[in-house]
């Protein structure tokens, strides 16, 4: 699992360089972010753009990311492509996460 | 090294013998190829130099018996010739022989060449130690894994007979069913069972992630989702002031569940839960995360029902899809899981809900056993094999007029015994 990462205003941006986040790569994603958590990074934008699939144990692992945050600090999610947007919405997780188009609108909506 | 030393001559022998024993061999002595033989038939001979030309077995010979033999270990063998003519050579090596020295033999070439036969052996010593610690370790392995498998077998045919317990009271309906795991078990489970005396329960659920512990999670839920659950079913709440339990509604229950299962490790699941009413004839579900149920009416139009919703276990505040539908008898309502739908085929496209409805139309007139015996062939079809990425489930149930109506597995004898049973204490 690897993250590609860059800092728009306040905010970390961690672009996902997988293009499937299923159940083999579920616990590396997690705990990647989590990592940035714990590192003290308060406003995380994951940026989903070349992510295609995301399966159960991804969305567990998404999820399990968000409550990880807590009230401390927020995850927003940019760039989801329509099958990503799709599943998340069947889900109602659209409800969870703060969604939004680019980087930058992400990062500017935390600051 | 203990070196075997064959030469019909005892003055040669003697000589080698010495030039051996001051490099610290140690020398065991031959006079001929037949007596060498023998030696090294006995075991533990690993280097052998040896004249060519002896009476009982040329040195040549012995060479060719000793490859033959095909011993655990590999012996290195120098012969010595008198000629050292290319023919010999050819036929030396063609024998087996790993090196050549030509009498009268120099004590540096000697010294030189039994050094490079130990080199050879240690390396092959080396490499036969490493392959035996690999079969062992294969050994291990293969016990190890066969371990895993035979628990896997046994936690499949737990699970199999968990499967719904199609034995329970429950008028009105008829159901069929359909489970292919993934591997050995399965994240997906189902049952049906009557409430009360007017209302069926019945649920699919879908444990995320695979393996065991989806399993085994699965089979925790069969044993809490069912309404004499021992510690408090989910599906019921006792009411102090009536003094009895009342069946909650699905939407109810599914916020329990929600409450229940929140999970520590990322792990949910999705479900649809539904309560027939058999007086009111009215179906109420709650769809939790789960693939959309499709409703089934002779005459009509397949019918998708419902709009997904949270599934349960990933967030404290749920949000998900309920609805009440009249049904009449013939009415049919399908459950499955997204191993379904996400079945991938050859080209890698989906099975997909459009290709579900165009199949459930084209059946839809038959029986629900062979309704369901064809969908899962279409599916596999699909896939190419049954060899599923995910676990596939089917749950139909059909609306009756009659009384108990059940149309139990075939493979589940046990069950239809009981069911058998049931009526003839019925009657």
């Amino acid at each position: 699992m690897q993250f590609e990462e860059s800092t728009i205003k306040n905010a970390l941006v961690v672009r996902v360089r997988e293009s499937r986040i299923v159940a083999d790569v579920a616990p590396q994603f997690k705990e990647g972010l989590i990592a940035y958590i714990r590192g003290g990074n308060k406003n995380i934008v994951l940026d989903l753009s070349e992510v295609t699939f995301i399966d159960s144990s991804g969305l567990g692992a998404l999820i399990g990311s968000l409550k990880a945050v807590g009230t401390d600090g927020e995850l927003v999610l940019c760039g989801a492509r329509d099958a990503v947007v799709s599943m998340l919405k069947l889900t109602r997780m659209d409800k969870v996460f703060h969604i939004f188009g680019t980087p930058e609108e992400a990062a500017s909506s935390l600051s | 090294m203990k070196i075997l030393l064959v030469d019909d001559d005892p003055v040669a022998r003697s000589i080698h013998s010495m030039l051996l024993h001051a490099q610290g061999h140690e020398v065991v002595e031959a006079a001929d190829g037949e007596f060498a033989w023998q030696l090294v038939e006995k075991g533990q001979i690993a280097f052998v130099v040896s004249d060519w030309m002896m009476p009982n077995l040329a040195g040549v010979d012995l060479c060719r018996r000793i490859r033959a033999a095909e011993f655990e270990h590999y012996i290195y063998v120098i012969l010595c010739t008198s000629k050292g003519a290319k023919a010999d050579l050819i036929e030396g090596m063609d024998a087996g022989a790993d090196d050549f020295l030509v009498k009268p033999i120099s004590p540096e070439e000697f010294r030189v060449k039994v050094r490079a036969g130990e080199r050879v052996l240690s390396l092959q010593q080396g490499l036969s130690d490493k392959n035996r610690e690999l079969a062992k370790i294969n050994t291990q392995l293969h016990s190890a894994h066969k371990l895993v498998e035979d628990d896997l077998k046994a936690a499949a045919w737990m699970q199999q007979r968990l499967l719904p317990l199609l034995t329970q009271h429950a008028p009105g309906v008829r159901c069929a069913w359909r489970l292919q795991p993934s591997g050995y078990i399965a994240g997906d489970i189902f049952n049906l069972f009557a409430l009360d005396d007017e209302k069926i329960g019945f649920y699919l659920l879908d444990v995320s992630g695979h393996g065991v512990p989806a399993a085994m999670m699965s089979v925790t839920l069969s044993m809490v989702l069912t309404p004499d659950a021992t510690q408090g079913s989910p599906l019921k709440r006792y009411d102090a002031v009536a003094g009895n339990s009342q069946i909650l509604s699905p939407e109810d229950a599914v916020r329990e569940l929600n409450r229940r299962f929140q999970s520590r490790d990322d792990r949910y699941f999705t479900i649809i839960y539904g309560v027939f009413n058999v007086r009111s004839s009215t179906l109420s579900l709650a769809q939790a995360g789960h693939p959309s149920p499709v409703l089934l009416r002779s005459e009509e139009e397949p019918v998708i029902l419902g709009n997904g919703g949270m599934p349960i276990g990933l967030w404290p505040e749920i949000e998900f899809d309920c609805f009440d539908i009249s049904v009449s008898p013939g009415d049919r309502i399908l459950l499955y899981s997204d191993g379904v739908t996400e079945c991938i085929g050859a080209h890698g496209e989906a099975f997909g809900e459009e290709r579900l409805l165009i199949c459930l139309r084209e059946q839809q007139s038959l029986p629900l056993e062979e309704l369901l015996t064809r969908l899962l062939a279409e599916i596999t079809a699909w896939h190419g094999n049954s060899e599923f990425t995910d676990d596939v489930s089917l749950l139909a149930i059909e609306i009756t007029n009659e009384g108990i109506q059940y149309r139990d597995s075939e493979t589940n004898p046990e069950t239809q015994q009981t069911y058998k049973r049931r009526k003839s204490d019925a009657v």
